[in-house]
């Protein structure tokens, strides 16, 4: 997958620095980082490099110190909590570690719960998403089924549907595989690359080498700084 | 909204236990303050079921009244006027577009032969216009049929009456039926939810108030100033502030006053007579109607409104804990709901709507406790009283449910929902597992509802113990009769067309007849029924005493049967009893009792002494015998002076009131009274049969609702607040699991474990204790005045509610303290 020369993420100079009554922990220090529309970057680096820290602020769930922030051309520094929720609805969507299904809805309830935050959607509307996200999981047999009734990795697959129904601008991937085996882990590795194959900007961090290959670009965090960037099948642009 | 809904029910099936836990919460917090409300709203709140009742005024005629008196429930004896000062405001005034007068009577109703008793009301003419209501059936009494005095033999009659007695059939107009011995054209009958104008007071039948005199034979006070027995109240113009027409009646009445009746008064001070021609009418709404039910029943009924809103909110602080508990399981999921782009406004909204639903279903529950606790209460109140009420879920109860379920659920699910759905939730997303409850703001929140519950559950078992022992302070009472194993009834011949002569003939072969019945031990009567919560006075002129103005010479009255004090078990301190023999035309004798003989001078020598009673001042009245202090009207009142007459020397009496001692059940006993009565006279119906244990109770029942009620109330808020505190250190066990293996890793045994644990029960059970110490003090000062024979600080109270509170909380917090004492710390270490 080639990706476009206009960044769809954009981050300039971003700082975190955590504070607390007795130091200051600089998690991020002027982090310099793109994403092209189209791209799969992985984040890799050690425990403590500021993987997470960084993810978080790209899915706007935390603010940077410092630096600037522009998603889809849009700054988000100023960006109000409900206009932050609301982007994070139309325009991210999120693959976590641990899944993060909510265990009383049902795995099409799931899928369709961040449809359900927007209201431009009917409900003919979100069932069609949900049904469509399901299929390209390969999850639509089990739609009527709750979490706890699936493995690890068709949890993470649900999880997956639920990422991208919202058809979001890009995923963001925070170590999808972290808690599964590496079957499970390499198949969702392979689904994360079908998507992108199929348009999707996905932004996965992992401390797994073997896992941050499949991406287009790897991007190396040490003690909260970009060691270094390097393509694994596509040079950038 | 259905989605969240479905949500909130999806997630409290999930629990049934712990939802089946919160809602039986609920349904007596909110149960318990429905019934509660019913009665204060049919007491206190719900105006009269007609036309625009904001514009009615009740109208009051205070100050000095020299003459007769009577008044009853409609309202004091302050607020009464004499007939003929109604008709001329009546007449003259133009503030009003009408001006009503009423009084209730006991009538004794006949129809087609059978004998009845009910509730009649004497209005004036204007009564039903003034109150703009239309009949049911036929017509209400309009200003003709109100005049001449004595000439209009119509009745209508009251809806529920009607209903029960003839099946609501139209062709009961035109009907004649007896009331007090005479007969009367019905004409119409009342609108289905008017039950009159007085709380307390249901009416069976209305009659013109120009009647009294011909259904209360011997009354002659229509052109009377000086005889004040009318309640009054009228409709404002819409255009007339009550101000204005305060002002506007004055301008009328002073002159009345100072002009006409001022002549007429006499023997009173110069300082008394000013106080008379200062007198004002007094106008005040009326929408409620005129009783003095609301004024009675205002303290009691506060006092259990705020009982059970204390319990609502000890159960609502367990629902708080509970949906506290419950958002800490679901952190994670409002994480990461969040970041799917929920917004916290949207959160929020499914929380509220669970705790929300989970009120209403409480609510809906609670209509049951409401229910049953009417009831209950309905058993605790006496016969006569309990007509007055309804005891069943009105409407307005129902809404006051709904909108009390809907405000418990939005005010005590907004904290736990605020701190659920808290933005920082990163750490949460990050571990995909809840850490949020262990924050030190739920923590403390937890704790200080914890800590209120046993506050307010103190403050309460200190109310419910001296109420308690009020209670038992009236029990003990020393009555000075002896009566347990006596029945009481009323006997009204006159009201049954009988006349007076015929009447003492009547009451002698009634005495008769009851002695001869099997088991029968001794019979008497009086006239004045005995702890009925009925007086009757007069001022005495008494030999050796000096009558004067403004000198108190008044003194309560009864006349009793032959034999009476022997018969109730009182023995004499001097002299001998009513007696057989002293009959009509004899040498007429009295009794009078310690208070009486010290009020007026004749210590113990009154024996022998003269009296006489009313304005009659020829002390023909020989005092032959001088009893203890017993109980007159009331078991908690201060014995007043009283003087006993005997009731055959009287043939004036209408009614009667008979007391037979038996050694049989008291249900055989009745069954043999209402059987040989009817023998006797089936015209005459037997009223107010019960025994006299039970009169004694209907007389000091409010003793017994306040704290039967409050002591429910207070065991079930400290069984609340006992779940709540366990619950609570439950919880926080199960937070500091890891904690607290931690600690016994590094040496800390079960004994120190468990004692860690008491210690945060014995910091709540202090401060909560304190400050609901401190709370009911303040309770006890304000409730002196419904408690007796103590005061609001009794120390053997305060005592054992501490004590109890004190075991209750501890047994509470031992089950989490052996809990955490139990604790593996390899497992615990492991524990997430």
């Amino acid at each position: 997958m080639v990706a476009t020369a206009t960044p769809l993420i954009h981050m300039q100079g971003i700082t975190k620095v955590f504070t607390t009554d007795e130091m200051e922990t600089h998690a991020l220090q002027a982090i310099d980082f793109d994403i092209a529309a189209g791209e799969y970057v992985a984040i890799a680096g050690p425990s403590g490099c500021g993987k997470t820290t960084l993810l978080s602020i790209l899915g706007l769930l935390d603010a940077p110190s410092g630096g600037q922030y522009t998603l889809a051309g849009q700054p988000v520094a100023a960006l109000s909590a409900v206009e932050r929720a609301r982007v994070r609805n139309r325009q991210i969507g999120f693959i976590f570690q641990a899944f993060n299904l909510i265990g009383d809805l049902t795995v099409a309830e799931n899928v369709e719960l961040p449809l359900t935050y927007r209201s431009d959607l009917t409900p003919a509307d979100r069932k069609d998403r949900v049904a469509r996200a399901l299929g390209r999981v390969g999850m639509s047999h089990r739609a009527r089924h709750y979490p706890p009734q699936l493995s690890g990795g068709q949890q993470q697959r649900v999880a997956v549907a639920r990422a991208v129904a919202g058809d979001p601008a890009i995923l963001l991937a925070d170590e999808p595989t972290g808690n599964l085996d590496s079957k499970n882990g390499e198949a969702v590795m392979e689904l994360l690359q079908e998507l992108n194959a199929g348009g999707a900007t996905i932004c996965m961090v992992t401390h797994d080498e073997r896992y941050a290959r499949h991406a287009g670009r790897q991007v190396h965090l040490f003690d909260g700084r970009v060691a270094d960037a390097a393509a694994s099948v596509t040079a950038m642009a | 909204m259905l989605r969240n809904l479905r949500l909130a029910a999806r997630m409290l099936s999930k629990t049934p236990f712990v939802t089946c836990i919160a809602v039986l919460s609920l349904a007596l917090g909110i149960g318990a303050n429905s019934a509660i409300f019913s009665l204060f709203d049919q007491m206190l709140l719900q105006p009269l079921p007609v036309p625009s009742p904001e514009e009615l005024v009740n109208l009051g005629a205070p100050g000095p009244k020299m003459g007769s008196t009577q008044c009853s429930q409609a309202g004091s004896c302050e607020v009464v006027f004499s007939y003929p000062m109604y008709r001329d405001l009546e007449r003259t005034q133009t503030v009003l577009t009408g001006l009503a007068a009423h009084r209730a009577f006991q009538p004794s109703l006949a129809i087609d032969g059978e004998p009845l008793t009910g509730q009649g009301v004497m209005v004036s003419g204007s009564y039903f216009p003034t109150l703009q209501l239309q009949s049911a059936a036929g017509r209400l009494f309009t200003v003709a049929d109100d005049a001449p005095v004595g000439a209009n033999f119509v009745a209508v009659l009251g809806y529920d009456f009607w209903r029960d007695r003839f099946g609501s059939s139209p062709s009961v107009i035109g009907k004649t039926i007896r009331i007090n011995g005479k007969a009367f054209s019905v004409i119409g009958v009342a609108p289905k939810e008017f039950s009159g104008t007085t709380l307390g007071v249901r009416p069976t039948v209305y009659v013109p108030i120009s009647m009294r005199a011909v259904i209360e034979p011997g009354f002659t006070n229509f052109e009377n100033r000086r005889a004040y027995w009318v309640y009054v109240f009228g409709r404002r113009k819409p255009d007339v502030s009550l101000a204005q027409a305060t002002a506007a009646l004055n301008a009328l009445y002073r002159p009345i006053i100072n002009d006409v009746e001022v002549p007429l008064q006499s023997g009173i001070s110069n300082q008394t007579l000013a106080r008379f021609k200062a007198r004002l009418v007094t106008v005040n709404d009326g929408r409620q109607g005129q009783s003095s039910t609301p004024e009675n029943a205002k303290t009691p009924l506060l006092l259990l409104m705020g009982v059970t809103g204390v319990v609502l909110l000890i159960a609502c602080a367990n629902i708080a804990n509970l949906l506290l508990a419950r958002g800490a399981g679901r952190a994670a999921e409002m994480g990461v709901r969040l970041a799917l782009g929920a917004t916290r406004g949207q959160l929020l909204a499914l929380l509220l709507t669970e705790s929300v639903l989970l009120a209403l279903i409480g609510g809906v529950a609670s209509l049951g406790v409401a229910h049953l606790t009417l009831k209950f209460i309905g058993t605790l109140m006496p016969s006569n009283e309990v007509g007055a009420l309804v005891f069943e879920l009105q409407g307005s109860v129902v809404l006051f449910t709904a909108a009390l379920a809907v405000v418990t659920g939005l005010v005590f699910g907004l904290f736990p929902a605020l701190h659920s759905t808290r933005s920082d939730l990163i750490s949460v997303i990050r571990a995909g597992a809840g850490q949020l409850t262990g924050g030190k703001a739920a923590t403390r929140f937890r704790a200080t509802l914890v800590t209120v519950q046993i506050a307010l559950s103190m403050a309460l078992l200190v109310s419910a113990g001296l109420f308690l022992k009020s209670l038992m302070n009236v029990s003990r009472v020393d009555l000075g009769l002896r009566v347990d194993d006596v029945v009481t009834f009323g006997l009204s011949p006159v009201r049954a067309g009988m006349d007076s002569t015929r009447a003492a003939v009547y009451f002698t072969r009634v005495q008769e007849v009851l002695a001869a019945m099997p088991g029968v031990t001794g019979v008497t009567s009086s006239r004045v029924p005995l702890l009925a919560g009925q007086s009757w006075g007069t001022a005495v002129h008494v030999q050796g005493f000096t009558s004067g103005p403004d000198i108190d010479a008044d003194s309560r009255l009864n006349q009793v049967g032959p034999g009476y004090f022997q018969m109730m078990g009182v023995p004499l301190i001097a002299g001998r009893d009513i007696a057989e023999s002293d009959l009509h035309g004899g040498a007429r004798v009295a009794v009078v009792n310690e208070t009486f003989a010290r009020k007026f001078g004749l210590g113990r020598d009154a024996v022998g002494k003269f009296m006489s009673d009313g304005e009659n001042d020829s002390l023909t009245v020989q005092i032959v015998g001088l009893t203890p202090d017993v109980k007159y009207n009331s078991v908690k009142d201060t014995i007043p002076p009283v003087f006993y007459f005997a009731a055959r020397q009287d043939w004036s009496i209408g009614e009667l009131n008979f007391y037979v001692r038996s050694s049989l059940p008291v249900a055989q006993v009745m069954a043999s009274v209402r059987g040989a009565m009817k023998a006797l006279d089936p015209t005459i119906p037997v009223e107010d049969l019960k025994s006299m244990p039970q009169q004694i109770r209907e007389n000091v029942f409010l003793d017994h609702m306040i704290s039967i009620l409050s002591a429910a109330f207070a065991v079930l808020a400290t069984v609340l607040a006992a779940i709540g505190l366990y619950g609570m250190l439950a919880f926080s066990v199960t937070q500091r699991t890891r904690e607290i293996g931690v600690r016994m890793a590094l040496g800390a045994d079960a004994a120190r474990v468990r004692a860690m644990v008491m210690k945060q029960v014995g910091l709540m059970t202090l401060v909560g204790g304190v400050i609901g110490v401190a709370g009911a003090f303040g309770i006890g000062q304000a409730a002196r005045a419904l408690l007796f024979g103590l005061e609001g600080h009794d120390a053997l109270v305060f005592s054992a509610s501490v004590l109890l509170l004190s075991a209750v909380a501890l047994a509470a917090g031992f089950l989490p303290a052996r809990r955490a004492a139990l604790i593996n710390p390899m497992q615990a270490l492991r524990h997430d």
